[in-house]
């Protein structure tokens, strides 16, 4: 087989770039449908209270009102709004189901309480303010410690203490007591992760109606739309095959829509109503109601030789999940695996409590508890290699695991790893000996720091992975793909386009892209654990594969050669040592369709592939400036060094790793999510008060790409939609410290902190 | 309050509105003229998501309204290709891998066409500064300046249309 690409590899342009540059790409807030009615959602202004009746008769009394809708008025059914929950192995009593769609206690300043749909905003926004709602105020707690003492107020009754789970790192290794009896030097240290948003630019919107035949509609911006179906039809009680789940373009995601978000209410007041219903968030309520990154309490320590060697690592860790689980288990469990997975070491134990808080939901934010991780262990990397006296960057290389090696999910050995290159060449690239070695004088003082880390590309073994997708030529010899991954901005329909053409050999443009309707695509979970290109684009690979068989085996006997001389390229199927021998794809296909000889056959393709795992790596260097007089840190520079075997489209590959590394720096530095701790409520509730990075804050990125293509990728392609995220905090941790010798251990690195941390140095 | 009837020209098109004189103009673009390319990303000014041109000048939509903006000039993102036709700035947005989920692409890319039409010549840093209040959170900003520096080219040998 050739091994010269003409579409994989390419800078291509997405096909979904021409819509989104002319304004035409219809995201769902933009859907208006007859009689459509405009929802709002009544939220409690209590942070923790009892709700003991709720008047809504004024609210439906008013003109323009056709439905409001309390808790008497939807089902009754616990759930938890993780849409991954799914996609494990569910067991018979679930206490993570620990939500309903108006909760008869508000647990959070912000729980929903009513909903109403009426003509207009305005009028939906007067009927608000007339419900009238009883409540019993209980007493609230914020802090996750806090709410772990002996008497502090319960949240959900089965949780004593407010520990709705306690876990265990599922892989301990060896003894790590023994494993610090050996270790010449230890640190330990406790970092404080915070609870960032998402902050995608499109706030959470839903359209759903009920159609002729009693189906009903839904147009959601969600990640996972076969899950969320299921999980609607759940809740509801109706058959999954009744509903119909459509995704329009998406304004980013990040893992804001890895949970159902307010489309059960929006469901039940279209029910109620009898009309369709569009019910959006504001930005604030996107900010108080839709979940947040997982904020960590974690406590590492790590023993190391002399030598430098690693010898035992161990962690306590708190995940605070907010009023609500959602996703906290799984964000603490991943935070173990990559936190005690990353580098070599005989002795490993973590531990962790998941604990309930008054506060607004977290969730899963791009990485899912990797960044928190390294946060806390490539700075105890640092911490640990000061301590013995040995260059940072020569302590990771010695202790990174290579090829064969268990990779943070013990049973998925390395298949690939090319970190040491990396490394290796984003020192190069930052100048990293002779910045380390520059000695500082002066109010501003420079230095750089690194940080290194490997995520998923999908979450097998662990979750449900399998993809579907579906290949089939049309008369003129292009092709629609159908295929569900979630196009939120990541590039993934120009990608899976460019595997399935160059499977194909056609070009990337004659690949038309059927996705986004549940009635037409197959099951697939959607896009999470950077699994789209390397889950999905396998099967893509495998559909193209299966149709390009067909079309060669005609091609062969029209041609009178055994289907193995052929080749597909440029739309041609031709014998490569007689390359006028051949015949165009779009004749073969066309003949095939308009068969008058009892041959007839529309050649297409289809795969269900269950995936193992091949992870990504990546080496982040930083060089970042402190005035010591503000404690204001610059960014100066940014390199990024992947290993993500192949890219499939470097462009878009850059693309993820500069803006993951954008979010990084919002997360180190200036990301702050602020609750008033006497009443629960909200202070940083829009762009004014929780600052996002502008196009002043972010410097230039350099990404510098290290392609090792990898067995089991397509074409030798792994994820990369969240590796851009994790070591950037770390990595300005270590830069900062580097620079002025202070260590800050909290998110975000304000510059009061840093100016704290220099007076008391 | 009173309804009215109002004149707008958006995009080089008369519209006759009953007008609620407490609408903004991005409600009026959205709901009224059902012109949904400019978004609401906050509502407070703040991303400028919502960003469109009043006479040549960026301003919020959210914040602005409509019964202000009678009579004037409005372009929207929609209003900016012209016989099928991208804008050099539109253009160098898709070329140049500057969009990615594409909801902040439309006032980022009409912030940038004010910026070059009054001045050819930016430094990347300029462009960054003009730019700093179209918020983004998935491009990083690398590729929008790009863009943008990219449309100078083709800005010069005339190929703006509007």
């Amino acid at each position: 087989m050739s091994q010269e690409l003409s579409v994989v590899g390419k800078r291509l342009l997405r096909p979904d770039a021409p819509d989104k540059a002319t304004g035409a790409a219809k995201y769902t807030g933009d859907m208006k449908l007859p009689g459509m009615l405009i929802g709002r959602v009544l939220k409690s202004p209590h942070a923790h209270a009892k709700v003991l009746d709720i008047d809504t008769s004024r609210a439906k009394a008013l003109p323009g009102v056709k439905a409001v809708i309390t808790m008497a008025d939807v089902p009754q059914k616990p759930f938890n709004r993780n849409l991954l929950t799914l996609a494990r192995p569910s067991k018979a009593e679930d206490k993570s189901r620990d939500e309903f769609i108006f909760n008869p206690k508000a647990r959070f300043v912000g729980d929903a309480v009513a909903a109403v749909a009426a003509i207009n905003d305005s009028i939906a926004e007067e009927a608000l303010k007339v419900i009238r709602v009883e409540y019993e105020k209980l007493p609230a707690v914020f802090d996750p410690l806090e709410a772990m003492a002996p008497n502090a107020p319960r949240i959900h009754d089965y949780a004593e203490r407010n520990i709705a789970s306690h876990i265990l790192y599922p892989f301990p290794k060896g003894d790590v007591e023994k494993g610090f009896e050996e270790a010449d030097y230890i640190v330990e240290e406790t970092f404080v992760t915070s609870k960032q948003k998402h902050c995608q630019l499109e706030p959470t919107a839903c359209v759903a109606n009920f159609d002729s035949g009693g189906r009903l509609v839904i147009r959601s911006p969600c990640q996972l739309m076969h899950l969320a179906k299921r999980q609607l039809a759940d809740i509801f009680d109706m058959p999954e095959g009744m509903i119909r789940w459509l995704t329009p373009y998406i304004g980013g995601g990040f893992g804001q829509r890895l949970s159902l978000t307010n489309e059960p209410i929006c469901v039940a007041l279209a029910s109620k109503a009898g009309r369709p219903v569009k019910l959006e968030d504001t930005r604030e309520e996107d900010f108080l109601m839709r979940e947040s990154r997982q904020p960590f309490i974690e406590t590492g320590k790590l023993g190391v030789t002399k030598d430098g060697i690693i010898v035992a690592l161990q962690s306590r860790l708190i995940a605070d999940a907010g009023a609500y689980f959602t996703h906290s288990g799984l964000t603490t469990f991943v935070n173990m695996l990559n936190f005690m997975g990353l580098y070599r070491c005989p002795n490993l134990a973590c531990e962790a409590d998941v604990v309930y808080t008054n506060t607004p939901i977290s969730g899963g934010m791009r990485g899912y508890g990797n960044p928190e991780a390294i946060f806390a262990l490539e700075q105890l990397i640092d911490m640990a290699a000061e301590g013995i006296g040995m260059d940072p960057l020569e302590f990771r290389l010695k202790n990174i695991k290579r090829e064969g090696e268990p990779s943070p999910s013990p049973s998925i050995p390395i298949e690939s790893t090319a970190l040491h290159e990396c490394i290796r060449v984003g020192a190069e690239r930052i100048d990293w000996k002779s910045k380390r070695a520059t000695k500082k004088g002066g109010v501003k003082q420079r230095d750089v720091g690194m940080a290194c880390n490997t995520c998923g590309s999908g979450a097998a073994p662990a979750f449900l992975e399998h993809a579907n997708a579906f290949v089939k030529f049309n008369a003129d010899g292009s092709a629609n793909l159908v295929v569900s991954p979630c196009e939120m901005g990541t590039g993934i329909l120009g990608v899976l386009a460019q595997i399935a053409a160059e499977e194909l050999g056609l070009g990337s443009e004659d690949i038309h892209i059927v996705t986004g309707d549940t009635d037409i695509t197959q099951f697939d979970i959607g896009s999470h654990a950077s699994r789209s290109t390397y889950v999905i684009g396998n099967a893509v690979l495998r559909a193209a594969r299966e149709a390009k068989e067909k079309l060669l085996e005609r091609a062969a006997k029209l041609l009178e050669v055994p289907a193995r001389e052929l080749e597909v390229r440029n739309r041609r199927i031709f014998v490569p040592l007689h390359p006028d021998k051949g015949v165009s794809v779009a004749e073969i296909v066309r003949n095939a369709i308009y068969n008058f000889q009892g041959e007839s056959l529309n050649i297409s393709g289809r795969c269900s592939f269950d995936p193992g795992g091949s992870r990504p790596f990546l080496a982040t260097f930083v060089e970042v400036e402190v005035d010591t007089e503000t404690g204001q840190v610059k960014v100066l520079k940014v390199v990024m060094v992947p290993d993500c075997g192949r890219a499939i489209n470097p462009t878009s590959l850059e693309g993820q790793l500069e803006g993951a590394a954008a979010q990084g720096i919002g997360y180190a530095l200036t990301e702050d999510f602020v609750i008033n701790t006497d009443s629960g409520v909200l202070i940083s509730d829009n762009f004014a008060t929780y600052r996002i990075p502008t196009t002043l804050y972010v410097p230039e990125i350099e990404v510098v790409l290290v392609e090792k293509p990898v067995p089991s990728g397509p074409f030798g392609a792994r994820g990369a939609g969240e590796l851009g995220m994790m070591g950037m905090a770390a990595a300005i941790a270590n830069a900062i410290y580097n620079a002025v010798g202070v260590r800050i251990k909290t998110l975000p690195m304000t510059p009061e902190k840093i100016l704290n941390a220099l007076k008391t140095k | 309050m009173k309804k009215q009837i109002a004149n707008f020209v958006v995009n080089g098109e008369p519209y006759e509105v009953v007008l609620d004189p407490r609408m903004t103009l991005l409600e009026l673009l959205r709901d009224e003229l059902v012109l949904t390319g400019t978004k609401y990303g906050c509502g407070s000014g703040e991303c400028g998501a919502c960003t469109v041109l009043v006479d040549g000048n960026p301003v919020p939509s959210c914040l602005i309204l409509a019964v202000t903006v009678r009579g004037k000039k409005i372009l929207t993102i929609e209003g900016l290709a012209q016989n099928n036709t991208l804008h050099p700035v539109q253009k160098a947005f898709v070329e140049c891998g500057a969009i990615q989920c594409g909801f902040c692409t439309p006032g980022m890319i009409l912030t940038a066409k004010a910026l070059l039409e009054e001045n050819l010549n930016p430094t990347r840093q300029q462009v960054r500064e003009s730019l700093a209040g179209n918020l983004c959170r998935c491009t990083g900003y690398v590729k929008s300046v790009d863009a943008v520096i990219s449309a100078v080219e083709e800005m010069r040998r005339g190929g703006a249309t509007s």
